[in-house]
């Protein structure tokens, strides 16, 4: 209110006679309605400030949100505690659960099936096996968990080969499940295996796999292996199926050597031999009548080391060993570095403290359960060598048996006390840990660690591979060589049109370039990929010629247009028009180029480059890094050249005058003075270029062939985060892991996104604090 | 009020020193040598005459200032001598500019090396985004010099001969920028100097100047033409009465009178001269 009244004062005695100043009610109403404005425009502009950092901040945390789960670990939760149903007093051997975990079976060492609800322990029904009075159970083993396939070692020489099968009905839309034992040879009768010699079965593995089913099984005493397989052949035009019995006798892994363990992989190929010498036996039997035992590796260390427990993960690839010095290690069949075939360890897991008395490996997935003689169960994933979660039974209650539910969700832990635990497991995400991600890993079927992106396949013992680097390397690639071919072209533009070139011809050319931004990156990803690759390809000298030739002939058109026309034709053109006089030079050498192209192939290449490439041991991809860099290039050329066309042009004149005043060349005033100046503002052009780089997406899309490969070969492809994410995440289901993993290839980009902006600004405002000359 | 009286002492100063040497030398241009010679100058920007046909001689060792009301030509005319005017378009020049005989048009002569030989102070200081050391050696480095001991000898020197040295010479790897503007101004001056040019162009050195910086850049041309032959542009009546040897009245393009500068301000042979000088006009 003073502020008010001492203004009117010196108004109205500053004003002469007639003043033309509106009167005082009217300037209050006006100062107060001014007052408002500020007050409005002040609280907008920070609404939408604040508004744009929540949103940045939103989105990181919804990124990091949907990603964070990934690196949780399993929780298990008791949900039945029973006595064995059915119970008898006999020792439960194996258990298993059907996929909906209603119906659980229990295999005993009297040969009997018990079917039971999990969660109660309530007895469904009990199957008792077809064993021959006085004939005692030596053994008993799984196939492949999917299979459901089990076997019993009889000590007169046979064995019992069956399966648990579910009939799932739904009578009155209720689902029903019927459980049933079922014989995939005979009806249930003993099969013969040492039968005819009256030797024990002292040691039984299963398997059905591409031939039919086998039965493989040894006597220690009399260091028998044999292998019976019952093989199936279809009659192509009948369909009918007939199955002929083969035995095959297995040589004995070492003299002295007890068998402990065997398994045989679904390729009937492959057969592991686990021995109480702690030794793996691997033999060769895809001609299984000459079979070949290839190697013994050790397995578990020490002195009377044993292998215990021994079982295939999904595939059948992977065989997890147990010891009974307690270790849990993953073995299998790799090239070693003399190309030779041999059951390889791969990684070791968290150890138990007792001897391994089961494993559960789970049926969808490369994860499995361990157990222990001192009641201690792990969780195990085999890929992202994780142990995920860790459980005691407590007072040292040795576990006979642990097996997972088909879609890992539940645990059925047999205790030697006969006691049975039921948990539900809560797993969702174990195949990614931060080393599974950033380091190499070796996967199955591989012959050495390496990083690998590879989300999905046709079949279901596929091991996923979610390495970041071979994303974060292609993302890198790509905008690399986009900013090899980009920053220079720009920025020497951007030099020449802002301090070079005559101002209408920059009127001209600077729009023309800018509007280049607003050309749809799919457009450019569409010319570059279905255009500019193959011709590229067909063309290679030319592209190269082009790059060599270019600069070299503005050089000679420069020294022809300064030193040998004469200053007659010279005086023609306008100072600062130069420039246009190279566009015939281009189309020239763009001509030139083309046209030598064959003959140089001819020359130098033996008639075709791309064969010559590949003779140098260059691998060549139609799809390539040359492509995108030049098409990428094209698309963050406006970018860096607008940015830094403007920084250079607003170095202020009295600096360039300044310059040319102490005797500086045009050129020199350049380069030390306004370059120097401008390099603020050519920095940070040049940085967001790289970010938005990093972050295009279509024309990597479509340009690159999208295969995920680490180096930095300008000849293959690459694909990168942001493709990678627009070309899996329609078919990643929602809340899977590879779903979740496109969300940290999200973050991961924005991350980087991010770091490099916010580096050009900090970078920026520290070179202009230093340059600055307003 | 302080200011007034150190800049009263020292105009006494400066004028006591023209006093002493008042004996040996009563100015006239018929006596003197002459350094830049200016014939028949025109000069168009576009259709725009700014120059109309100007005759002058610049003595060697001598201050000449150029006078008259804004946009008469005297900025141009003084670009004119080291073809500064070159960088504007559409400028386009007749008659002869002939520094120590040569012709500055013709064909033979060497842009940058002319402008070597005619250095210039614009109106506004501007220092380049470097240290206050490589502010000054910047010339030098142009010419090729890269020897750490010629450039420190020359930017010793001549930052001296702009009376900047004793307030730098302990921050010399400091951005010129945290010089105030005075101190700039004489940096730009001793960055001129220390490529040893024979014309010292100065384009309202001081007008951006608070009172005190005035009187030590005046101080300092006084000290310069010495070495050096003195062309500077002023607004200030007072300055050009101060500090130069001649005074040429420029008035819409045209040299309206040139004579030595007591003549000029104490007996002005035209009218328009004296109306401009007097403050009634322009």
């Amino acid at each position: 209110m003073t502020d008010a009244a001492s203004t009117d004062r010196t108004g109205s005695a500053s004003t002469g006679p007639r003043s033309h100043m509106p009167s005082i009610e009217q300037r209050q109403r006006l100062r107060r309605w001014r007052a408002v404005k500020d007050w409005g425009g002040k609280g907008t502009i920070a609404t939408f400030g604040i508004g744009v950092i929540a949103t940045l901040v939103l989105m990181f945390v919804y990124l990091f949100s949907e990603t964070a789960p990934i690196f949780g670990s399993a929780e298990m939760e008791a949900a039945g505690r029973y006595d064995a149903p059915g119970a008898d007093g006999a020792a439960t051997l194996h258990t298993a659960m059907e996929r909906y975990r209603e119906v659980a079976v229990r295999f005993t060492d009297d040969a009997r099936a018990v079917f039971f609800h999990p969660a109660t322990g309530e007895v469904i029904s009990e199957e008792v096996l077809n064993r021959p009075e006085g004939v005692n159970v030596t053994d008993f083993a799984t196939g492949e968990a999917r299979s459901r396939l089990a076997g019993y070692g009889l000590d007169d020489g046979t064995a019992m080969f069956l399966r648990h099968d579910y009939d799932i009905s739904y009578p009155g839309g209720e689902r029903t499940i019927a459980p049933k034992i079922t014989y995939p040879e005979g009806d249930g009768e003993p099969l013969d295996v040492f039968a005819e010699d009256g030797y024990s079965l002292d040691v039984i593995g299963v398997q059905r796999g591409r031939d039919g089913t086998a039965i493989i099984a040894a006597n220690n005493e009399h260091e028998q292996l044999r292998v019976v397989l019952f093989e199936e052949d279809e009659d192509f035009l009948t369909g009918d199926v007939t199955v002929e019995r083969k035995v095959y006798e297995m040589p004995w892994p070492e003299e002295g050597v007890e068998v402990t363990q065997i398994l045989m992989d679904t390729t009937m190929r492959n057969l592991f031999v686990g021995g109480a010498d702690g030794r793996l036996h691997f033999y060769d039997i895809s001609n299984r009548r000459n079979p070949r035992l290839v190697a013994s590796e050790r397995a578990i260390e020490g002195e009377d080391a044993e292998v215990t427990s021994l079982d295939f993960l999904l595939g059948a690839v992977s065989i997890i060993a147990g010891g009974s010095d307690g270790s849990v290690s993953q073995w299998f069949l790799a090239q070693n570095d003399q190309g030779l075939r041999r059951l390889t360890k791969i990684r070791s897991f968290e150890p138990h403290n007792a001897p391994v008395t089961s494993i559960g490996p789970e049926h969808a997935r490369k994860g499995f359960a361990t157990a222990a003689a001192d009641g201690s169960v792990q969780l195990h994933y085999a890929t992202s060598h994780r142990t995920l979660a860790r459980l005691n039974l407590g007072d040292d209650i040795e576990v006979d048996s642990v097996s997972m539910a088909p879609r890992q969700n539940g645990m059925l832990i047999v205790g030697e006390d006969g006691g049975f635990r039921y948990l539900n497991v809560r797993n969702p995400h174990p195949e990614i840990s931060l080393s599974a991600l950033t380091q190499k890993v070796w996967y199955e079927g591989r012959n050495n660690p390496a990083y690998v992106w590879q989300s999905s396949s046709a079949t279901q013992e596929f091991e996923p591979k979610f390495s970041m680097v071979p994303l974060t390397v292609g993302t890198l690639k790509a905008a690399f060589y986009a900013m090899l071919f980009a920053a220079p072209l720009a920025i020497l533009a951007a030099i020449y049109s802002a301090y070079f070139m005559a101002p209408r011809m920059r009127t001209v050319t600077k729009p023309t370039i800018e509007i280049m931004e607003a050309l749809p990156t799919v457009i450019l990803g569409f010319l570059a990929g279905l255009w500019a690759a193959p011709y590229f390809e067909n063309n290679l000298p030319a592209i190269f010629s082009i790059l060599l030739l270019t600069p070299i002939s503005f050089i000679v058109a420069a020294w022809l247009w300064t030193r040998v026309i004469p200053e007659g034709v010279t005086g023609r053109v306008p100072a600062g028009w130069e420039g246009a006089l190279l566009i015939p030079v281009v189309l020239a050498v763009g001509w030139f180029a083309v046209t030598m192209s064959p003959f140089l192939e001819v020359w130098f290449f033996g008639g075709d480059m791309r064969q010559w490439l590949t003779d140098q041991g260059i691998n060549y991809d139609q799809r390539n890094a040359l492509v995108v860099g030049m098409a990428m290039g094209f698309a963050v050329i406006p970018t860096i050249y607008s940015i830094s066309e403007d920084a250079i042009f607003n170095v202020p004149k009295h600096l360039t005058q300044g310059a040319l005043a102490l005797g500086a060349t045009p050129w020199q005033a350049m380069v030390s003075v306004v370059l120097l100046t401008a390099s603020p503002g050519i920095f940070s052009a040049v940085m967001i270029g790289f970010g938005r780089a990093v972050g295009e997406t279509m024309i990597v899309l479509m340009a690159t062939g999208n295969s995920p490969v680490v180096n930095f070969n300008i000849f293959e492809g690459m694909r990168t985060l942001s493709a990678n994410i627009a070309v899996e995440m329609p078919e990643a289901a929602v809340g899977g892991t590879h779903y979740r993993i496109l969300f940290l290839a999200a973050l991961v980009l924005f991350l980087m996104t991010f770091v490099l902006n916010t580096l050009a600004e900090v970078v920026r405002h520290r070179l202009r604090k230093k340059y600055s000359s307003l | 009020m302080s200011d007034t009286e150190t800049r009263d002492t020292a105009t006494h100063a400066v004028s006591s020193n023209r006093g002493r040497n008042g004996g040996q030398r009563q100015l006239n241009i018929r006596d003197e040598d002459i350094c830049v010679e200016i014939d028949q100058l025109k000069l168009w920007y576009g259709d725009d005459q700014a120059l109309k046909g100007i005759d002058l001689q610049i003595p060697r060792n001598r201050v000449t200032a150029f006078i008259g009301p804004s946009g008469c030509g005297k900025s141009t005319l003084l670009r004119c001598m080291n073809r500064m005017n070159d960088l504007i378009d559409n400028c386009r020049i007749e008659g002869a500019i002939r520094i120590d005989g040569q012709d500055i048009h013709d064909r033979s002569v060497d842009i940058p090396e002319l402008r070597r030989r005619v250095g210039m102070v614009f109106q506004k200081p501007n220092p380049f985004p470097k240290s206050i050391y490589e502010n000054v050696a910047y010339g030098l480095r142009l010419q090729g010099v890269k020897k750490r001991r010629i450039l420190d000898e020359v930017v010793e020197k001549s930052l001296r001969q702009a009376a900047l040295w004793d307030e730098v010479k302990d921050r010399l790897s400091e951005n010129a920028f945290g010089l105030s503007g005075g101190q700039q101004q004489r940096l730009v001056i001793a960055r001129a100097v220390a490529i040893e040019p024979e014309v010292l162009l100065l384009d309202e050195p001081a007008s951006a100047l608070d009172p005190l910086a005035t009187l030590k850049i005046e101080e300092l041309i006084f000290e310069l033409k010495k070495h050096y032959t003195i062309a500077i542009v002023t607004h200030n009546m007072q300055q050009a009465a101060r500090v130069s040897d001649y005074t040429a009245y420029l008035y819409l393009g045209e040299l309206m009178e040139f004579n030595d500068t007591d003549t000029l301000f104490t007996n002005p042979s035209k009218k328009a001269t004296e109306d401009y000088i007097t403050g009634r006009h322009g």
